[in-house]
């Protein structure tokens, strides 16, 4: 058995912030961690240790298929890019994440205002 | 990737993930070192962040899903090298798989090819087939007539025919073919729902009477002679002097109906008049030789069925009774019935014939392959004791339990699927053995056409697996169990629980081998011993030195009484050949497989419902089978059509019919009193049709007083056969054109009547001989470990002054206590083991006690000479080496 690195972020949240962040345009791995740090404003720090069996996971999944290209290095590097089955996949996800950090926000400002 | 591709390409996608994670660290390093920072300081914080690439890719390999497969191969791969690091264990254990599963292929393919693999029909679970019940027996064969009334009623079935299969001369008389073939009513082809592969195939047309002869072939026939031609349909065969056309070809696979022979050739029977005129009774009531085979309605449940066979057969049979018939035999044919039974797998001459052996065989297959699957687990725990110093090694870096017991079960596996390969392939080997020694003796009246297709297809392979599966766990649990009890403080302490136990549990593996291989060898000691009373029984006439020669002149056209005359020239000319003795003729010869018998009239009296044997044949012929003459006289060549009619009883018959005064001068007679035949000898009783019944009361009568038949001629040949039957082929052969001779010895065509007691003899002495094998490798085996372990104690007795003889006594004795144990199990195992083979042993009882006594003895002999080696060795053991060693 194998033990799996804790991240901070709930279940199912990487994925979800993987696709959108890669839905923008094709990205390697090392973008993706650095993108993901910059837009939350270094609150979201990912590890490669959850990152990279992530994206292989949505590989495998078919929601992600990967290109290698030369990259401004000159090496070659691994490019991620959505699938339309991914693309999907984000959207439902994204709509049903809304839907349930709506519903959290309401309840905690309604818990807030009732003592 | 899809999950086969993730699989599959392994190397690449290792490659690739290497490649993406060094990628990821070196911009980490380039992004430190943008930050300012020197080169190795950058790199330092790059890998600290990054921490462990190994764990990473880990967790990669996690995702791909795959992982419990790369476990897998792992196994493999390292199971693969243990087994050839040991190849003395490897070889011993896979041959003795081998060995085992190579019996079991070899019963199971035949199984399968005679009684399991359905018809290459469509559909062919919805075909039935017929069978006939009268007085508690039963029979396959219907007449003809029978065939076309339950063939008319359309409303029971789609289709049904009826099929005989003979053997019918192909090509011109210069070069005559023996083919096989089938004859079929018109619906053969509708029942089986066959798609012809060219042409058409037979219709109800082709089998009207006076139809025109046509003919169908198989597939392989076509590519055999035709070299798959297509202008072979519409082209002619000459079949028995007769040019018929070819309507069709049947489709690729399909060898005729009847399972075990293969009809190259298809004619309806309403043309066979046309193609063997002599023939021409085959078509009447009273020639039951037809099996049927029937698709019924799919609506038609099975229960419905056999209701409205059973109300329809009374009719059918009342009217396809034979006009000559005595009011007794009437009325006992009146109590027949019909059921229906299953006929997906075709008809079958052979399969009635073996169906009980080789279930038989089968049984005992079974225990070889148990036996052996003992054998190899115990090679695998002698091997666990001396790992297990390795697997608590493994445990104790902190492998898994399940991962252990997984990696010795897939050891295991190895060994199985090498073994099983071997004992495929040799199987397949040993079943075109069988195919053919029973092919070469279970010939009929006419030359034989067995033909087996032994063909490795799902069934086949299921089998296989199974085998290997419960082998597997046979052999390969207990080791594994056994080994994975180990813990790492029992090796650091230095005990060796697994070597202990092993003793014991490779101790009661080899009373088990002892105990079936007493029941193996027991069985194949009955089945030798039947063998043997069946070919040295009296037989009431002799073997050797007797040559038959079956001729056809039928196709000569002869005139009607021509035959007579025809045959009785044969005969002159033969008796002068050179190097012949003497020459006599037979309608029937002893033990062809078949014969001929009626109701006969006593002094006047009706036999009633008991049917007399009886044989047609020419003067000398007692001389010439060295039956004894004991009174009156043998027929003469005076005995013919101008003076009274004589006829010559056997003693069964005297004392059944004739006990009143003298038997000479009394009647009998086929037809009723005015034919009647006067008896002038007795001679003998000699065996008939079967060599397991007491010889039956027979008539014999002679062949110039009776109607035309055709006749075999019994040679008495004092040395070559060979030149002998050469002369006699140049003689008759070309009286003969249109039909090849068939020359054989009385000695081979006795043989080839007991395929049967010869196959099983064969089958239970290879199956008991491997048992006794095994068993003994296995106590070699236990017995060298056991000397070995107990070296150091051997030693102490040496120098102690223990006498070597009495070492060796010690270690046999100790062999021989597990044999002794081994031989108490077996003797009710044995026991079971005879009550199985009951009905397939002659002249023996189950039980028999000198059987069970040989069997013993032979097992103590030859698990004590397995047992001597070790104890020579134990004997020749140096005490000062053996208490040094320590």
């Amino acid at each position: 058995m194998t033990v799996h690195p804790k991240s901070d972020l709930p279940q199912g949240t990487l994925d979800l912030l993987i696709l959108q962040v890669i839905s923008l345009e094709p990205l390697h791995g090392y973008a993706i961690a650095q993108r993901l740090k910059q837009i939350s404003r270094e609150v979201v720090q990912v590890t490669q240790g959850t990152l990279y069996p992530a994206l292989h996971r949505l590989q495998n999944r078919g929601y992600l298929a990967a290109d290698w290209k030369v990259s401004d290095t000159g090496r070659d590097a691994k490019f991620y890019r959505l699938t339309r089955k991914g693309r999907v996949h984000l959207q439902s996800e994204a709509a049903s994440w809304e839907r349930l950090a709506g519903a959290i926000s309401v309840i905690l400002r309604t818990a807030k205002e009732t003592p | 990737m899809n999950w086969w591709g993730r699989l599959t390409r392994r190397r690449t996608l290792e490659r690739q993930l290497d490649a993406e994670l060094r990628d990821h660290l070196e911009r980490l390093v380039a992004d430190y070192r943008s930050q300012g920072l020197p080169e190795a300081e950058a790199r330092r914080r790059a890998r600290l962040e990054f921490g462990g690439p190994d764990q990473v890719k880990e967790w990669c390999r996690d995702v791909r899903g795959t992982r419990w497969l790369d476990e897998l191969a792992q196994d493999v791969r390292y199971g693969c090298r243990g087994l050839c690091r040991h190849p003395g264990f490897t070889a011993v254990a896979v041959v003795t798989l081998g060995l085992g599963v190579a019996a079991t292929m070899t019963i199971f393919n035949l199984v399968e090819a005679l009684l399991l693999r359905p018809l290459p029909v469509p559909q062919a679970g919805q075909l039935v087939t017929l069978i006939r019940w009268q007085d508690g027996h039963s029979s396959e064969h219907f007449s003809y007539p029978q065939v076309r009334l339950l063939a008319e009623r359309t409303d029971l079935f789609t289709a049904l025919a009826g099929v005989g299969s003979d053997i019918v001369n192909v090509g011109p008389p210069e070069g005559l073919e023996a083919t096989g073939a089938a004859w079929v009513s018109g619906g053969y082809f509708a029942t089986l729902d066959l798609v012809p592969a060219a042409g058409r195939l037979l219709t109800p047309a082709d089998d009207r009477p006076g139809a025109a002869p046509a003919a169908v072939i198989t597939h392989e026939y076509w590519m055999r002679r035709f070299g798959g031609d297509p202008a072979a349909v519409g082209a002619h065969l000459l079949i028995e002097g007769v040019n018929v056309p070819i309507a069709g070809i049947t489709p690729p696979g399909f060898t005729g109906a009847t399972v075990g022979e293969h009809a190259a050739i298809t004619l309806a029977i309403g043309t066979r008049p046309r193609l063997q005129p002599e023939n021409d009774s085959f078509l009447d009531a009273s020639s039951r030789w037809l099996r049927i085979l029937g698709r019924p309605h799919r609506d038609v449940a099975p229960g419905q069925l056999q209701a409205a066979v059973d109300s329809a057969w009374p009719g059918i049979l009342r009217a396809t009774l034979p006009d000559r018939l005595n009011a007794e035999t009437r009325a006992a044919r009146s109590r027949m019935t019909v059921t229906v039974q299953p006929g997906a797998q075709g008809t079958s001459r052979i399969r009635a014939r073996f169906r009980t052996p080789l279930a038989v065989a089968m049984a005992l297959v079974a225990l070889v392959l148990v036996i052996a699957c003992v054998n190899v687990a115990n090679l695998l725990l002698a091997r666990a004791a001396t790992r297990s110093r390795e697997i608590a090694l493994r445990l104790a870096i902190g492998a898994g339990r399940g991962r252990i017991l997984r990696q010795l079960l897939t050891e295991s596996a190895l060994l199985a699927v090498l073994g099983t390969l071997i004992g495929l392939a040799l199987g397949v080997a040993g079943s075109h053995g069988l195919v053919a020694l029973i092919a070469g003796a279970a010939s009929g009246p006419d030359a034989s056409v067995v033909s087996l297709a032994v063909a490795l297809n799902w069934r086949v392979s299921a089998a296989a697996m199974m085998v290997m599966g419960a082998a597997t766990l046979l052999f390969g649990l207990a080791p594994s169990w056994q080994a994975s009890l180990t813990g790492p403080r029992a090796v650091a302490s230095g005990a060796n629980p697994v070597a202990e136990s092993h003793g014991r549990l490779a101790a009661g593996l080899i009373v088990a081998q002892v105990a079936l291989s007493l029941a193996l060898v027991t069985g194949a000691g009955l089945f030798v011993r039947s063998l043997h009373t069946l070919r040295t029984l009296d037989r009431g006439f002799r073997t050797d030195n007797v040559l038959l020669v079956s001729f056809g002149p039928t196709r000569a056209r002869m005139p009607p009484g021509a035959l007579r005359a025809f045959n009785r020239s044969v005969l002159r000319a033969v008796e002068d050949l050179p190097g012949i003795r003497a020459a006599s003729l037979a309608a029937v010869t002893p033990l062809q497989g078949g014969g001929m018998s009626t109701p006969i009239f006593v002094n006047g009296v009706s036999t009633g419902r008991e049917e007399v044997y009886f044989n047609v044949v020419a003067p000398r012929f007692f001389e010439i089978m060295q039956t004894a003459l004991l009174a009156g006289r043998d027929f003469t060549a005076a005995d013919d059509a101008t003076s009274p009619r004589v006829a010559v009883v056997n003693e069964a018959f005297v004392r059944l019919y004739l006990r009143q005064g003298s038997a000479l001068g009394q009647r009998v007679s086929f037809t009723g009193p005015p034919d009647a035949m006067r008896i002038v000898g007795v001679v003998r009783d000699a065996v008939y049709e079967t060599l397991r019944a007491a010889p039956p009361p027979t008539l014999y009568v002679s062949y110039l007083q009776q109607r035309d038949r055709r006749m075999t001629l019994i040679i008495e040949v004092p040395d070559s056969m060979g030149a002998a039957a050469a002369a006699v082929r140049t003689e008759v052969q070309p009286r003969v054109p249109a039909q090849p001779l068939r020359v054989r010895t009385l000695a081979a065509q006795v043989d080839g009547s007991l395929i049967r007691e010869r196959l099983m003899a064969l089958l239970a002495s290879v199956f008991g001989t491997l048992a006794l094998m095994l068993a003994a490798v296995g106590l070699y085996g236990l017995v060298s470990y056991s000397v070995t372990n107990r070296t150091r104690e051997i030693g102490v007795r040496l120098a102690l002054g223990a006498r070597r003889a009495r070492i060796e006594r010690w270690v046999c004795q100790e062999a021989l206590r597990l044999v002794a144990l081994g031989i108490a199990i077996g003797v009710p195992a044995a026991w079971l083991v005879s009550r199985l083979v009951r009905t397939l042993i002659f002249g023996v009882t189950p039980a028999d006690p000198a059987t069970l006594a040989g069997a013993v003895g032979v097992l103590i002999i030859v698990t004590l000479l397995a047992a001597l080696g070790p104890a020579r060795r134990a004997a020749r053991i140096d005490p000062v080496l053996a208490l040094r060693r320590e």
